[in-house]
Order: structure tokens, then C-alpha cells, then sequence
């Protein structure tokens, strides 16, 4: 889970360490891609690139990744993991994984906040199991959806549903160079500002934005669509801050607040006021 | 004094002819059926002057963004064959900025300041310069919660190549120049129709159009602009910034919508080929890192701190170092702030405080 700082510490990396700090100096990273449980659209993000894929792919060795390859190989440089650890199984994978990486990274909201499959956890086990997997049910063990920092320690995190591609090629080119990468400290409402959009709540809608942290670009604003948080919470602060003012400036109550905050997991184990 | 009159026409021909040599911006407006009033205005380029609403209320937006854009490349640098070369962005395309209200005349007056005093500013001065400016006066408040004439905003006779005063619902405009590229443009020579000289019916008009404004706009604050400064100094410790930033996001909206807030933050862009480009972008003193230092250390690191130090630069700080307004009014800030936090609402509960703190014995 992406640290929540209620200091003054803008390193959203764990370390704040350069990225690429674990490399031998003049060998070319031996990267891998892997899924736990999700809709691998972050992988998929990735193979979208296209063109800039193609700069990475010269620079780098892509040694296993499930949507683009089927070669498998087990030393790697860097592991980005998308999906939500979920089943006994997935558990097992990423600390499989965790030994095979000199450094991992969560990429998707599922893999840095439990995503959407989060939302299993406040029903009770065997319903869910039975409506999933129905007769079969008893042979798939499952838990409730943790994010992978639950399990293991992860170098770096990328929210986002799905990952924004233009964070992972710069954090991909910060590793590169061997430079510092940071995820903003500020929330969804700067990027918003800087496009000139319309306030959603100008619309009369209620947005996550200014708890949300920034680095989509405010790419639903933009379109329309009031924020839904896929990025987790900015700060301890804002989230109280968004309770405050739904109750005494919206007049909305607490579980409804709670409801949106759950949708992508964003909503972290800080207390609202 | 009038320097003459145009009908909507004649402007709106003139303007066209001003896009043959640049680029114009403008309000237009927006349908946004879920508003109210159901319409927004933006600036945005325009190919043909009836693309603009000359009667705008107001900007959502300020005009800042067209001379300090929100992000800006101010050098690239390559590292072509093995050497290293860097050269500086200057942006000289010629705009002209059509329909600028007296508040947004006034920032603009300070962001000219801020950059050419002290080190000056190539890449906004670049572009100041090759910005034709065309003010359109308001008759009255734009929207509720404005308090411009408290800030002797409301007007201007400066700052601007023209000022135009819509005189009337036949859309005559009132013309007062203030460059002579302003009275070039609209020379009544001109053979496409230019303006006419003032009669004594037009100067009638104007004065009562002035008497209007001065009714209709309502004051706000609870004392007179130039005692905002002594108030400030004795509100340093008062309890309200605290009790407010409880509900603040820190999400910096108040100041990316203020059209005097010119702060921003310089960060390095770099390719895998070792070219690159160093990016200049909006920041805000809001924002919980704004004053994070090297070594970890943030010196406004609390939420009242930043609410605290943002209104001492609108109320006293800015004016005290530039001679000009920190603020112009125009309640932007308050307009974008989705906790409801008002600036004028603040003003108002600290000139209270201050009140019962003078009357105590
Ligand atoms: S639309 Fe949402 S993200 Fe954008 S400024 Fe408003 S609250 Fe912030
Ligand atoms: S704030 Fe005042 S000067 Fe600015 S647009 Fe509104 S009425 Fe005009
Ligand atoms: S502080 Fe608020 S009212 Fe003053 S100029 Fe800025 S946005 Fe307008
Ligand atoms: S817009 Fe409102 S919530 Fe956001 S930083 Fe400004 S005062 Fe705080």
C-alpha cells in the first residue's frame, strides 16, 4: 500500500534511493512483467505504448511477460506486478517473485491498493465463492484482496486503473538514467487546474479529486466524469478534510463517502473524523 | 473621455482583421446544461471574431494561461554525437487577447512586474510582447461573491492597447485607448470602417454608464483595501487558519485559478537518448511540499501555515513588495475551492476579530 504521509516526506518510492540503484553498472536490465488477480490491462497498457515500447525494448532485455512472450526466465533486474494478491496461490507467486527481483514494482491500482477486487472483501466468503465459482467452489481457496505490500516489501508502486503509461515510461526512463522517481505528493486537482477544466463540482457532481493523488493527467475530470479515486489517497489530511466537508458543506453522510472511497480500495486504514 | 465609438460590426470586422497577423483569444461561451446559469466561458483561440462572447460574464479561467502557460519547455537539450547542447524556448507568436475584464487588466499588470523586475523573464516577456491587449469593461459584478470594487479592481485605465465600454443594448462600444498600436487598429481612416468620433449624446451615455456601475456594485469587505495590510499584521496568531485548513485538501485549486498567483516549479524532462527538456509548470503554495526543502525539511509543512502565508500574500505581502494588488477580486479562488473555504468570508471573520480585539480594554 502507497505510504500515506502525514510529514513532510515527498518520496512515494519506498527508499527515494535512484531506481535503477541495484543495477551493475553498463548491463542491460533484465526486466519481467507478471499478473496476480486482475484484468491485466495494466500489461496491456504497457504493450500499447507501441512506438515508445520500442525505445524501451532497445535499451532493455524483456526476459517474462505473460501477455508478450512465452519464454520464462528467472533472473531478473526489475519485476513489475499488476493484480491484487487474492488467493493462497497469488501469495505464494509473489513471494516467489519478491526472491527472483532484485526490485519489484507494483504497477495498477489492484497491485498497490487491492483495486477493485477489494470489493469481495466486505461480503461474506461463501457467497462470493459460490456465485464465482458455483459447484466448483471448494477447490479454489481464496482470501480476502490485499494489496502486495501486504506481503512483501515493494520498491515502487504505480497506481492507477489502469496504470497511466505515461508514468511507467518515465519511471521506466528514470531507471534507465539511473535518476530519483517520485510520484506526485499533490492531489488530482492540479493537473485538473493546469487543463483548464470545468470543476465536476461546478456540475453538481462530488469528486474524488482533491484526495486523490495526481498523476493521470485528470484524465475523467477531462471527460467529464468526477474522479473515482483510482489512485489511492493523497494524505491523511485531505481524506479528513473530505469527510468534514461532505457532512457539514454537501450533506453527505459517512457511509456514503466510504462507498466511493471503496471502489478502487483507495480507502486506507486512517480514521475519518 | 472617450476616444471614440464603434458599433459591434465595425468591432467585429476589426478583430478579423487583427488575425491576419496573429493568433486571437478569446471568451467563448460553453453549454453546460448542468450548471447555473447553464453557460461557462472560456478562452480559446478563435479563427473569426463572432466565435467570441464580447458579453461574457466571466472567465472560469483567468487569461494567465496565454502568457505563463500551465507547463512550458524553457530549454531543450540534446546530446547529439556525444556532445552536450542545451538552447532556450522563446514563444514570439503574435496573440492578440480580445475581451480582458479590468481584474484580469490588473493581474496581468502585476505578472509584468513580477517578471521583468529583478531577473527578468525572457520567456514571459517574449510573450507579453507580442501580446495586443483588448479590455472589455463590466457594467456590473460578473457574479455574486466578486468583490473587485473593494480592491479598486473594477476598473482601469491602463495595462491594455484597448478598453471597450458596451454602452448600450444596440451594442455601441465606447473606445479609450491607452497604446498607439490600440489607436492604429481602430484608426478611423482605416477604408474597412474604423470608429467615429464621440457626439455629445455618446459622452451622455457614457457618463450615465458610469453612474450605473458605480451603483451596482456593492461592497464587500468589511474596510477599505488600503487598511487590509494593518489588519493582516495583527491577525498573525488568530485562531481562525487553523480552525479553516481542517477542512482544506491542500490541493493548490485556489491559487492555479488566481490570476496573480505566479509560482511554479522547475523540473528536468529526460529521453533515453540522453536529450531532454527542462519543463517549467503552475505550483502552488497550498500544496503540502511547496516549501519542502532540501534535507526533508517543509517550513510550512501544516495546512494553516499555507492557508495563513496564501492570504498574507493576497492581503498585504504582494502589494508591499510590487506597489501593485496581490489581489484583484475576482473570487476565483473561492469559485474553485470544492471545501467552500472563501477568501472573503476569511477577511471578513479576521476584520471582526480584529474589531473585538481593539474594543477590549
Ligand atoms: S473536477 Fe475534481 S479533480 Fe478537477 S478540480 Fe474539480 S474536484 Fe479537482
Ligand atoms: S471581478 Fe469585477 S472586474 Fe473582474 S470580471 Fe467580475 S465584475 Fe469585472
Ligand atoms: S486571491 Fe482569489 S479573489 Fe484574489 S485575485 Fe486570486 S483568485 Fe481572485
Ligand atoms: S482550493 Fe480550498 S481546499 Fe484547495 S487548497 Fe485552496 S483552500 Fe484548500
Amino acid at each position: 500500500m502507497i505510504p500515506v504521509f502525514d510529514t513532510s516526506c515527498p518520496v512515494a518510492g519506498r527508499s527515494g534511493e535512484p531506481v535503477g540503484a541495484k543495477l551493475a553498472a553498463g548491463t542491460r536490465p533484465r526486466i519481467a512483467i507478471f499478473s496476480l488477480t486482475g484484468c491485466e490491462g495494466c500489461s496491456l497498457a504497457i504493450l500499447e505504448l507501441e512506438n515508445e515500447l520500442l525505445d524501451v525494448l532497445g535499451a532493455v532485455d524483456i526476459v517474462n511477460f505473460r501477455e508478450g512472450m512465452s519464454e520464462r526466465d528467472w533472473n531478473i533486474d526489475i519485476g513489475f506486478v499488476d493484480g491484487a494478491v487474492s488467493t493462497p496461490h497469488d501469495e505464494a507467486q509473489l513471494r516467489r517473485l519478491r526472491e527472483c527481483c532484485k526490485t519489484l514494482v507494483a504497477i495498477g491500482s489492484c497491485a498497490c491498493l487491492g483495486g477493485v477486487n477489494t470489493l469481495k472483501n466486505a461480503q461474506p466468503q461463501n457467497e462470493y465463492r459460490g456465485y464465482v465459482y458455483g459447484e466448483a467452489a471448494r477447490h479454489f481457496p481464496t482470501a480476502d484482496a490485499r494489496p502486495l505490500s501486504a506481503f512483501v516489501p515493494i520498491d515502487h508502486e504505480l497506481p492507477g486503473c489502469p496504470l497511466v503509461r505515461e508514468e511507467f515510461l518515465r519511471f521506466v526512463k528514470c531507471l534507465l538514467g539511473g535518476r530519483p522517481f517520485r510520484l506526485p505528493s499533490y492531489p488530482v486537482c492540479v493537473e485538473c487546474k493546469r487543463r483548464g477544466n470545468l470543476c465536476s463540482y461546478e456540475r453538481g457532481q462530488i469528486c474524488l479529486g482533491p484526495l486523490t493523488r495526481g498523476g493521470c493527467d485528470a484524465i475523467c475530470p477531462s471527460y467529464g466524469r468526477a474522479c473515482d479515486g483510482c489512485r489511492g489517497v493523497v494524505s491523511n489530511e485531505a481524506l479528513k478534510a473530505f469527510g468534514r466537508n461532505m457532512r457539514t458543506q454537501y450533506d453527505v453522510s459517512l457511509s456514503d463517502v466510504l462507498e466511493r472511497l471503496r471502489l478502487f480500495g483507495a480507502f486506507q486504514e486512517s480514521a475519518l473524523p | 473621455m472617450l476616444d471614440g465609438i464603434i458599433s459591434h460590426q465595425e468591432l467585429l470586422r476589426r478583430i478579423d482583421a487583427l488575425r491576419v497577423e496573429r493568433r486571437l483569444i478569446g471568451p467563448v461561451a460553453r453549454v453546460e446544461p448542468e450548471c447555473m446559469p447553464p453557460v461557462r466561458y472560456f478562452y480559446q483561440p478563435v479563427e473569426r471574431a463572432d466565435e467570441l462572447a464580447l458579453d461574457f460574464t466571466y472567465c472560469v479561467q483567468s487569461p494567465k494561461a496565454v502568457l505563463l502557460p500551465p507547463a512550458e519547455p524553457l530549454l531543450r537539450f540534446d546530446r547529439e554525437s556525444g556532445k552536450f547542447r542545451a538552447g532556450p524556448v522563446i514563444d514570439h507568436t503574435p496573440t492578440a487577447l480580445i475581451g480582458v475584464h479590468p481584474c484580469d487588466v490588473h493581474a496581468i499588470e502585476l505578472l509584468d512586474a513580477v517578471f521583468s523586475n529583478g531577473n527578468a523573464d525572457g520567456h514571459y516577456l517574449a510573450r507579453r510582447r507580442s501580446l495586443f491587449i483588448v479590455a472589455v469593461d463590466c457594467p456590473e459584478p460578473c457574479t455574486e461573491g466578486v468583490f473587485c470594487r473593494d480592491m479598486e479592481t473594477h476598473e482601469t485605465d491602463r495595462g491594455f492597447d484597448v478598453i471597450l465600454y458596451r454602452l448600450d443594448a444596440d451594442r455601441r462600444y465606447g473606445v479609450v485607448f491607452a497604446s498607439d498600436a490600440g489607436r492604429a487598429w481602430l484608426n478611423p481612416s482605416l477604408s474597412s470602417g474604423g470608429m467615429r468620433t464621440p457626439n455629445s449624446d455618446d459622452e451622455r451615455t457614457f457618463i450615465r454608464y458610469r453612474q450605473n456601475k458605480e451603483r451596482a456594485f456593492e461592497p464587500r469587505l468589511p474596510m477599505p483595501r488600503r487598511e487590509l495590510p494593518e489588519m493582516m499584521a495583527r491577525s498573525y496568531d488568530s485562531l481562525l487558519w487553523e480552525a479553516t485548513a481542517q477542512r482544506c485538501y491542500s490541493c493548490g485549486s485556489c491559487n492555479l485559478a488566481c490570476p496573480t498567483c505566479y509560482c511554479f516549479d522547475i523540473r528536468d524532462e529526460n529521453e533515453l537518448n540522453g536529450g531532454g527538456c527542462r519543463l517549467r509548470e503552475w505550483d502552488a503554495c497550498m500544496a503540502r511540499d511547496f516549501a519542502l526543502v532540501a534535507g526533508g525539511h517543509n517550513f510550512r509543512a501544516k495546512p494553516g501555515q499555507r492557508l495563513r502565508h496564501r492570504l498574507y500574500r493576497k492581503a498585504a505581502w504582494i502589494e508591499a513588495q510590487t506597489g501593485l494588488h496581490g489581489c484583484v477580486g475576482c473570487a476565483r479562488c473561492d469559485r474553485a475551492c470544492t471545501a467552500k473555504i472563501s477568501i472573503v468570508e476569511m477577511l471578513g471573520q479576521l476584520a471582526e476579530e480584529v474589531q473585538h480585539a481593539g474594543t477590549r480594554p
